[in-house]
């Protein structure tokens, strides 16, 4: 209204010739037939009206148009009238041309005035306001136009047509309907059930179709109504989805706003709608179509009728739809409906109507009369006590018509007080208002009491009686009424009595013949009560009726006073498993009675009777829609029957006005046609392909998800589906998390990595888990558990050691056990490369205590024993709490630790010797151990070779460090000790290559993990030492190893003999070269290969702790060598395995002898040594391996092992003291080389004695690390471990024969005086950095020339004889050991040894080559053995 | 350097994470201390976590390094145990070491 349209239009209009001059004059004769109807009765109706009419006659003359727009957007009737005789007036003047001006203006104030009227009668104001504006009329016609079709363009193709879905059957009657509601406002009146959906669906797409840019609106009166509506809707005509939107009032404001703009079709309840019109947000302009469901609420102030009100008042054009089941109860408010929507046709359809009825099923009624309780009828006549004498004194004052009280109800007296109120009788004084007020307030509490009473029973209106008697009027009134406090006493006696209702009884009868005539899975059932009390009472009354039964309540949202209410979130839920099957009763309340698709019911039971046609009319559309159904009525005799019979009788009269479209009893209103008449739309009967409904709501609350799964799930492969669907549920909830718990024992080793290497925190991890998963300590024998108790006091546990030592030598078969055990433990480490690791550590860790002490190196080996204890064949993980220890220490004490694990492996090995018998026999079980296939077989004796195994694995580590620091020998070592030094490294560098795969397999982890821990300090070195070696380096680091092995096997031999204190010395300072040694071969190790580096690195550390422990340079070339010799001894003793440790054992054992035989006998050492060298390459011969020799060896072995364990921790000591990192390395290598140029060139030259010690310990080392390089074959072949050198099995038996023997000659020679070998070691070692106490270093040099030479012998052997173990058995070296053994050490020493041994490293050498080029497996063996002995020349090479 | 994860991707879903976390830290807030003064701690709250471009590259190619790390050794583990496809079990055995490593 506001807009200016009316005056200009009437010009442009004449100018504009395209006006469609016949479609006005049809739409005005329509529309004058309409007025004229209407106007007739409207006036007779509203008299009030009647003086509006009568003024508007005056003003004439106007465009039809105009009138038009008028019409639409004046809700109010009166405007009727006075359009009915303007439009004639219009109509000729549009005939005529002329068009007077000031006609607009007046129009306007018509217009203005009708619209006003309806609100304030504020008419002349309005009218001058309009008149002011009139005068502007130039926009004309044209905007006439646009206003007439609206603001939205149509689209003229899809004008041409409108579309009629046939994918449901068609039915006639919704054709006609939709036809009709296409081109005009309609409301339509279809009884429930019957497709009125389906036609505001169709309306809707064909104004979706005609105007591309309008916005549909559907407007539904609850929100589960429009959630239902909106998918009802899609699926009968398939509006596009991403058009559609629902708002309510859950949407924010904002958030509507953005919908508004940018979808098409609205979902709304009519709340959100009237908002967003104030608000402006709604897009009115572009509305073309209004459908509004439930019409029949659209009375008063509802928000339908305040929605369109404000649309007309725009004015905007736009189709009304309106949608009831029930118009109204009476004619008024049916027209009420229609003036308050603008309907301008009435499409009604009753179920008695041909066209509606072959679609209706049989939907019986039936009326049940109750009667009322004695109780009920008792109370009942006490109330009406209670009521007749006001009923009596307001009938008297006249207010009440109705005298009888029986008949009066609530709202007879509503309306009476309203009554009452507008107009009071004249002659009642004012003071009386007051108390006429209360009279009325009490008796409509009583009636409504009453009415409770009859309809819902006694327990409702008891409460409410005691309600209302709490406070109020009624209670000032009423509280002292001795018949209502009478009556209230009786309803509560009839409470507490727990007589039910007659109706609920009743209710449960019919309920309880329902579910047996019905299966009550299927069958359904809604009770409806109004009443919210009876609604739980009912719930009470189902709970005990059975288990068929399975009832639950539907109420509405507000919470009542003592009720709660159900949120719609419930009212959902309860309506999904009503569906479902969940509940076969629902009870409701007036909420489940409209429009809600609660699926097909088969009962309906209307608790109460005495409610509007309109409600029972809903109520019953809740059944009988696609199948029968059967209503039953409770009506309570009396009052309530009356009125549900009285409100019948209306319906029907009612209908009676509803037929012929309602032209008889209605008012109707002009209403816009959508559609230029130049379009005539032909119906068109279309399948439309309708899209799966995808609930949008859902989307929200899901975040997408479904939607976009799809996506994704489209791009992979069914496979790829599966498996995400079995690890990623949809349900967020059950989303497959990976556990880090499932796999504990993976924990307790390090997994293998692919590039990313373990860190610091995963090598405590994997500590932690062994710790946790740690094998018990079962202490196979008492030993260990001395070795246990020693290891906790370092100092204290040196006397303890030595004790156990002691201990050990007397009881030869317990040490041996506790040996085999500490073997075992160590084999298993080696096993399990990541325990050998730990358990090295471990040792290393001990050693890094007992490099301290002597004793303490003891106590560690001990320790380390401990930590490894396992039975007999069980792969046990050192003890966690060395590994603290090893931890707190570290680097020195890596170190030493690890030569100290190595001298405890070589002590071990020893002592298994000791055990001649045993240890040969275990030794050819530790052979098969080796395999992995006599573990089993023999329980402690396969341990020992196990743990022999082990061991080898570890001397192999070592030898691959030693590997690595055999390039700082060569560097630094001269030409003898170069010479010596390769034979040393080249038996190194075979055990260390051989080692190195395995080990660096194996280690690597841990390796890495040493580096991390603070190893990596000590990689400088390596890396020094790196750059030249390599595996000529590692060669030269086996060398180094040998030496150390060496420098142990003294230090054993002191050991045994602990008498020897200065052997002990000797031990420690060869430990502290042994360390060093194993330091740089750390070192060394971390250069070739990750694995080797841990090793390297710890040694490293140890190395740099010597070095500071170290003073002079010399100490450091001592300490280099030793570490080497340590590193030798490792990786030999790793490489070897059992063959290695065997040698390795024999070779310390050797030293041993010669040591102990320098300070005591040398002749027993080199028995010893000799036997273990026997034993150890019978051992190694193994299986051909003689027996005889071994046992003899065996003896000797024990105190071998003695010896070792001694030499081991002496020679831990001895390699803290020359602690150099890289001084020591290069010094160390330089002094292998030396060593061994010295011990190939001196050995023989210098004290022969003295050579031979040196030699006999390096010549051990040398064996050793021949049985390590032997050992790596052996490994291959006999050795499963070593696997690579599995092959050379024989040959690495041979070599270690070989090596045994040179040992043993070593040995021999080193009884002669191991002090003087000793000194021969420090000579040669110190011949650079003199340093007597070295002497050690010298015997490992010399060993290594020896076990070189002995290699060299061995390879000559071999290649001489490829029967391998004819070669060792044949062996000259063999024999020479054996004789050896047999024989005087020194004897044997003095004899050739060192030159024999010389020689035949030169020998070897060549036969190395040639074997190396043999392709024989253990020949091949030998002939690394032999390059490494070679290797010298390599070493010299690489130098 | 080998074809890293997009970093756009990886920042989507650092931000979604950072999203929800907030989230979960307002509704904490809210729940701990409703009272609070809101003026002090909205403007914080509000802004959103951000990551320029190349701390995204460089947490692409960490995530790819991740990823293929426990892939192939996962893929060891399957390997060792004969199964042609990695499954979430062989995952799991590497998991608590991979992750320590990282």
């Amino acid at each position: 209204m506001a807009s200016s349209s009316s005056t200009p239009l009437h010009i442009v209009d004449q100018d504009n010739d395209e006006f469609d001059w016949e479609a006005a004059v049809r739409e005005i004769d329509v529309a004058c037939a309409q007025t004229t109807t209407s106007s007739t009765n409207y006036c007779a109706n509203n008299g009030s009206n009647h003086v509006i009419n009568g003024k508007i006659p005056t003003y004439t003359s106007s465009n039809p148009r105009i009138q038009e727009t008028h019409k639409k957007s004046v809700p109010n009737q009166s405007n009727f009238a006075y359009f009915a005789s303007s439009s004639r007036q219009l109509t000729l003047d549009r005939f005529i041309g002329i068009v007077p001006r000031n006609s607009n203006g007046h129009q306007r104030e018509k217009h203005c005035n009708g619209f006003l009227k309806n609100k304030n009668n504020n008419f002349n104001s309005n009218c001058q306001i309009n008149v002011g504006n009139s005068g502007e009329g130039q926009k004309g016609q044209a905007e006439d136009e646009e206003e007439n079709v609206g603001f939205v363009k149509i689209d003229p193709e899809a004008a041409k047509t409108w579309i009629y879905p046939v994918n449901i059957p068609l039915r006639d009657y919704q054709l006609n309907i939709t036809r009709t509601a296409l081109f005009s406002n309609t409301l339509v009146a279809l009884p429930t059930g019957l497709g009125k959906t389906l036609i505001a669906a169709v309306v809707m797409y064909n104004y979706f179709r005609w105007f591309p840019e309008g916005k549909i609106v559907f407007a539904a009166p609850s929100r589960p109504l429009v959630l239902q509506q909106i998918e009802a809707c899609h699926n009968v005509v398939g509006i596009p989805q991403e058009w559609t939107i629902d708002l309510t009032g859950q949407t924010s404001p904002t958030r509507r706003a953005d919908h508004w703009r940018s979808k098409r079709v609205f979902f709304v309840t009519p709340q959100v709608l009237e908002k967003d019109i104030y608000s402006g947000s709604c897009l009115v302009k572009h509305l073309v179509c209004l459908v509004v469901d439930e019409a029949h609420r659209a009375t008063g102030n509802y928000s339908y009728c305040v929605a369109v009100r404000e649309l007309m008042a725009v004015p905007v054009q736009l189709r009304v739809l309106a949608l009831t089941a029930t118009p109204g109860s009476k004619q008024q408010t049916i027209q009420h409906v229609i003036d308050n929507l603008q309907i301008s046709r009435l499409e009604y359809r009753s179920e008695s109507d041909p066209d509606v009825i072959p679609y209706v099923h049989d939907r019986k009624i039936e009326l049940i009369e109750v009667a009322m309780g004695n109780d009920a009828v008792e109370i009942n006549n006490l109330i009406l006590e209670v009521i007749r004498p006001y009923v009596a004194r307001l009938s008297a004052i006249g207010v009440l018509k109705n005298r009888d009280c029986q008949t009066l109800s609530p709202c007879d007296l509503l309306n009476s007080r309203d009554k009452f109120r507008e107009a009071p009788p004249e002659n009642l004084p004012h003071i009386k208002y007051g108390e006429v007020e209360g009279y009325f307030g009490v008796l409509i509490t009583l009636y409504h009491i009453r009415k409770l009473l009859s309809s819902h029973g006694i327990k409702p209106a008891f409460e409410m009686l005691a309600e209302k008697l709490q406070q109020g009027s009624f209670a000032r009134f009423m509280s002292r009424n001795e018949v209502l406090l009478k009556a209230k006493l009786l309803m509560q006696q009839s409470i507490s009595h727990g007589a039910p209702s007659p109706k609920l009884s009743k209710l449960l009868e019919v309920l309880v013949d329902h579910f047996k005539m019905k299966d009550p899975l299927e069958s359904r059932v809604i009770i409806f009560s109004n009443f919210r009390g009876s609604v739980r009472d009912i719930m009470n009354a189902l709970k005990d009726i059975g288990e068929f039964v399975k009832a639950t309540e539907f109420v509405g949202q507000t919470s009542g006073k003592a009720l709660k209410g159900q949120s719609q979130k419930v009212q959902q839920a309860v309506l999904q498993k009503f569906r479902a099957g969940g509940y076969n009763v629902i009870v409701a309340t007036s909420i489940g009675e409209e429009g809600l698709d609660i699926m097909e019911v088969d009962l309906v039971i209307c608790f109460d009777a005495n409610i509007s046609p309109l409600r029972m009319i809903q109520r019953m559309g809740r059944t009988g829609r696609k199948h029968e159904g059967r209503v039953v009525v409770l009506a309570c005799e009396g009052s309530e029957l009356k009125g549900y019979m009285r409100k019948q009788a209306n319906s029907k009269a009612i209908k009676k006005h509803m037929r012929n479209g309602g032209a008889n009893s209605f008012q109707f209103h002009s209403s816009p046609r959508m559609i230029p008449h130049v379009f005539k739309p032909e119906v068109q009967f279309v399948e439309l392909s309708i899209e799966q409904f995808v609930p949008r709501v859902k989307k929200v609350n899901d975040d997408d998800q479904p939607i976009q799964s799809p996506a994704y799930k489209a791009k992979l492969t069914d496979a790829e589906n599966d498996l995400l669907s079995k690890y990623f549920s949809t349900t967020r909830e059950n989303t497959w998390k990976p556990s880090l718990i499932a796999f504990p024992h993976f924990q307790a080793f390090p997994s293998r990595v692919h590039k990313v290497l373990h860190s610091f925190r995963t090598g405590i991890l994997i500590d932690a888990m062994q710790c946790l998963q740690g094998l018990p300590f079962s202490t196979c024998s008492t030993a260990v558990k001395v070795e246990d108790s020693a290891s906790p006091e370092p100092c204290s546990a040196s006397e303890a050691l030595v004790q156990c030592n002691g201990k050990i030598k007397e009881t030869s078969t317990s040490g041996d056990f506790p040996i085999e055990d500490c073997i075992r433990e160590v084999s298993l480490a080696s096993l399990e490369p990541k325990e050998d690791l730990r358990t090295r550590e471990d040792s290393y860790a001990l050693g890094s205590q007992g490099s301290q002490c002597k004793n303490l190196v003891h106590s560690f080996l001990f320790s380390s024993g401990l930590i490894s204890v396992d039975d007999l064949g069980t792969v046990q993980v050192l003890s966690v709490s060395q590994f603290p220890v090893k931890e707190v220490l570290l680097s020195k004490i890596m170190t030493t630790g690890r030569a100290a694990p190595f001298y405890h492996l070589k002590q071990n090995i020893a002592c298994i010797d000791a055990s001649t018998d045993v240890c040969e026999e275990r030794v050819g079980n530790a052979k098969d151990d080796s395999m992995s296939q006599i573990r089993s077989s023999q329980d402690d004796k396969d341990c020992a070779f196990k743990l022999n195994s082990c061991n080898a694995s570890g001397e192999k580590t070592l030898g691959e460090i030693i590997l690595e620091t055999p390039i700082p020998k060569p560097m630094s070592d001269g030409g003898e000790s170069i010479n010596n030094s390769p034979e040393d490294r080249a038996p190194m560098l075979f055990a260390a290559e051989a080692n190195d795969d395995p080990m660096d397999v194996e280690f690597s982890p841990r390796l890495t993990n040493f580096m991390e821990s603070g190893i990596v300090p000590e990689s400088p070195i390596s890396s020094s030492g790196m750059p030249e070696i390599q595996r000529d380096d590692i060669m030269v680091p086996d060398l180094v190893s040998t030496p150390m092995v060496h420098a142990q096997s003294v230090v054993k031999y002191l050991g045994q003999n602990e008498i020897n204190v200065t052997s002990s010395l000797t031990n420690d300072i060869s430990a502290k070269q042994m360390k060093n040694s194993t330091p740089a071969s750390k070192f060394r190790t971390p250069t070739v290969d990750e694995c080797r580096s841990p090793f390297i690195k710890s040694p490293d550390i140890g190395f740099s702790k010597d070095w500071q422990l170290n003073p002079g340079g010399n100490s450091h070339g001592v300490k280099q060598r030793r570490k080497f010799k340590r590193l030798r001894k490792h990786g030999d003793l790793c490489r070897v395995k059992p063959q290695d440790c065997k040698e390795q054992t024999s070779g310390p054992t050797r030293n041993f002898t010669s040591s102990s035989v320098g300070a005591d006998d040398g002749q027993n050492h080199h028995h010893r040594g000799a036997k273990f060298i026997s034993n150890r390459a019978k051992l190694f011969v193994e299986d051909e391996a003689e027996v005889s020799l071994e046992v003899m060896v065996s003896s000797d072995e024990e105190d071998e092992q003695e010896d070792n364990s001694y030499e081991d921790s002496f020679i831990d000591d001895r390699i803290n003291p020359t602690a150099k990192s890289t001084q020591a390395e290069e010094s160390g290598i330089d002094m292998m080389a030396v060593y061994r140029r010295s011990l190939l060139s001196q050995s023989p030259l210098v004290g022969v004695a003295n050579f031979s010690e040196d030699f006999t310990p390096s010549s051990d080392v040398p064996r050793n690390e021949r049985a390590s390089t032997s050992g790596s074959e052996s490994h291959l072949v006999q050795k499963p471990e070593n696997g690579l050198e599995s092959t050379a099995r024989n040959s690495a038996s041979l070599h270690f024969n070989l090596d045994r023997v040179s040992s043993d000659a070593l040995l021999s020679r080193i009884t002669t005086s191991p002090k003087e070998q000793k000194s021969k070691m420090e000579n040669r070692k110190r011949k650079l950095f003199c340093k007597s106490g070295f002497l050690p270093v010298h015997n490992l040099e010399k060993e290594f020339f020896i076990g070189s030479v002995a290699s060299g012998h061995d390879s000559m052997l071999h290649e001489q004889t490829d029967k391998i173990q004819e070669n060792s058995k044949t062996f000259l070296d063999n024999d020479i050991t054996e004789n050896r053994n047999i024989f005087d050490d020194d004897q044997f020493y003095n004899a050739i040894d060192l030159d024999a041994i010389e020689e035949q490293a030169a020998k070897l050498i060549g036969f190395k080559t040639d074997y190396s080029k043999q392709n024989q497996v253990p020949i091949a063996e030998p002939v690394p053995v032999n390059p490494s002995l070679l290797g010298s020349p390599s070493f010299d090479l690489g130098i | 350097m080998e074809t890293s994860f997009d970093s756009d991707l990886i920042g989507e879903i650092f931000k979604r994470i950072w999203r929800r976390r907030a989230a979960e830290r307002e509704r904490n807030e809210v729940t701990e201390a409703p009272d609070t003064e809101v003026g002090v701690g909205t403007p914080k709250k509000s802004r959103p976590t951000l990551a320029n471009a190349k701390a995204l590259k460089l947490s692409s190619e960490l995530l790819r390094l991740f990823v293929t790390e426990a892939v192939q050794r996962a893929a060891m583990i399957a390997d060792a145990e004969g199964a042609s496809t990695i499954e979430a079990t062989h995952l799991e055995r590497i998991l608590p070491q991979l992750l320590l490593d990282f």
